[in-house]
């Protein structure tokens, strides 16, 4: 299949959407498929084979941050270029209704057209009021997708259209291969946690309240923090005794975090709700870490109902320390559980979930043409 | 001179709202094809489903099933969305080991089923939505064609993708850690 990809953001930037594209793009490419990428980037800038720059991107304040976009007459026509070029069996935008290439490709394409929502836009009225506008932008595609549960709600109520749900892929082989950072996991017990600390969604402190318990009866037990925030905030909740057992990393690079998440006993995703899809959860199911996570629904679903991780009730700091002084005291449970998580997170791993996006393109292709392929095809 | 202005105005005006009608058609005949065309693809995805769950009936030697898969295969088209639905709660008593090859066949037409129908519904919606504006219905654009319809069936579960090789996870696992 002949597969045209456009990014709205430039991959000067790492981000989100560009990894997932990036990682759809090289999964499709493995199963032997044609794929180009358009995307604002320099030109002279290092590139992977399959991206087709379209040129330097504006930064451009958007939804509250600044996104690094490309968008006007030059843009209109490189556009047109590649789609010309391209002759795609089928074209995939991502989050189309930004200014950007992604909708840009939108407006210019005759064949059918797959979108990807990333973000839960949360602004439904402005989307309501811009609906009309919109329209002439939404009929032309054909296929949507939604990367989480909550980006599919928007969808289905402010945009009124269906969407398949395909969550995030995650770079199985990538995460299982990385070495842990040096001296962990240790020999006394390490946990680990990752994320921003002082939010309070991500329930942080019932970790620190379980460990700081812990860390009194178990003298070599230790904990390691990676995310973005204040160290001395970070320290403040913890005596000064037990400060020498806490290492905090700050925010990582990816690289990093993959290492991260292969340096710890138990993982501990204490979150308090809020969260759509446990991205992080996959992750550390590929880093083959023990993991311990609130009972929330999202969570529960990602770790096929606790068999792939054990979950706590939410919210429930003494049910937390229970659990983490059972999980460290029980090397077998620890590694049944790792070794589930190793067999589930085989479903969120980037060359099955290109098959499901493979397909969507199929049904894309068939619901413009009204021709069916044949089943080796699907 | 200023009649002359007049006259100026009224041509460009003539010409930028002739220009909207020219793209106005031109959306309201492309989701109309593209509805039609989703509808011939739900209708082929939904005869594989049926004829794989044949298929799966008599090796199952479930009378039930295979009654069902062949009334949603002959039915008329009044008649269809209900035995879909019979076909629909009939396969999901039905577990399907995905080795099988007539199992494989039908878990990957219910799953296009699903899409399909997803995308038809939506391409519907935008059909309808294109026929309610005034200036569609006062100037009968959608002309030849007729007024699609939501193919309404309840919607049938997603069983899970069969993977193409049970990926040997397990043993890449264990890296030694340094």
């Amino acid at each position: 299949m002949r597969i045209g990809i456009v990014s709205p953001y430039s991959f000067d930037v790492p981000g989100g959407v560009q990894n997932h594209i990036m990682d759809l793009a090289e999964a499709l490419i493995e199963l032997g498929h044609h794929v180009s990428v358009l995307a604002p980037a320099d030109e002279d800038a290092e590139l992977p084979a399959y991206l087709v720059p379209a040129g330097r991107a504006m930064p451009l304040p958007y939804n509250g941050s600044v996104a690094r976009i490309a968008f006007g007459p030059v843009s209109t026509a490189r556009v047109r270029r590649w789609l010309a070029r391209g002759e795609f069996d089928v074209l995939h935008v991502h989050e189309p209704l930004t200014p950007s290439l992604s909708f840009l490709a939108v407006l210019s394409a005759r064949g059918p057209v797959v979108a990807t929502f990333h973000t839960a836009m949360t602004r439904s009225r402005a989307l309501a009021v811009a609906q009309n506008f919109l329209q002439p932008v939404m009929e032309k595609i054909t296929a949507r997708i939604a990367v989480s549960e909550l980006a599919r709600k928007v969808q289905v109520e402010h945009l009124g259209g269906g969407a398949v749900e395909i969550p995030n892929g995650v770079a199985v082989r990538k995460f299982a291969s990385a070495a842990p950072l040096p001296g962990w996991p240790g020999q006394g017990g390490a946990l680990g946690f990752l994320g921003r600390f002082t939010e309070p969604r991500k329930g942080f402190p019932l970790l620190r309240t379980a460990f700081v318990t812990l860390a009194r009866a178990r003298p070599g037990l230790r904990l390691l923090v990676a995310g973005p925030g204040d160290r001395d905030e970070l320290f403040d909740g913890i005596p000064p005794e037990l400060h020498d057992r806490v290492e905090f990393l700050g925010l990582v690079s990816e690289p990093d975090k993959v290492r991260m998440l292969r340096s710890v006993d138990v993982y501990v995703a204490p979150n308090t709700g809020g969260e759509s899809f446990g991205m992080i959860l996959t992750e550390a199911m590929a880093a083959g870490a023990t993991i311990a996570a609130s009972d929330l629904d999202a969570f529960r679903r990602v770790l096929d109902g606790g068999r792939a991780g054990a979950l706590f009730p939410t919210g429930d700091a003494a049910a937390l320390t229970t659990l983490l002084g059972d999980l460290l005291d029980d090397p077998a449970r620890r590694a049944d559980l790792a070794s589930c998580a190793r067999h589930v997170v085989g479903t969120f791993d980037w060359p099955s979930v290109a098959e499901r996006v493979l397909e969507v393109y199929t049904t894309a292709i068939e619901a413009t043409d009204g021709r069916v392929f044949d089943d080796d095809e699907a | 001179m200023p009649r002359m202005w007049w006259v100026l105005g009224v041509v460009v005006l003539a010409a930028i709202f002739s220009a909207y009608l020219g793209w106005t058609a031109q959306r309201v005949e492309r989701v109309h094809a593209r509805a039609q065309s989703a509808e011939r693809a739900l209708d082929s995805h939904l005869l594989r489903r049926a004829a794989a769950a044949a298929v799966v009936a008599e090796h199952l030697e479930s009378v039930e099933l295979y009654a069902a898969a062949r009334l949603a295969l002959d039915a008329e088209p009044d008649e269809r969305e209900s035995a879909e639905n019979d076909l629909t709660r009939q396969l999901q008593g039905v577990e399907l080991d995905p080795v099988d090859p007539a199992a494989r066949a039908l878990i990957v037409s219910s799953r296009r089923v699903v899409l399909a129908r997803q995308v038809h519904t939506d391409l519907v919606r935008d059909a309808l939505t294109a026929r309610q504006r005034k200036l569609v219905r006062v100037l009968r654009l959608p002309g030849r064609y007729p007024r699609p319809r939501y193919f309404d069936i309840v919607e049938p579960v997603m069983p899970p993708l069969p993977s193409p090789a049970p990926a040997p996870a397990s043993e890449a696992m264990p890296v030694q850690a340094v």
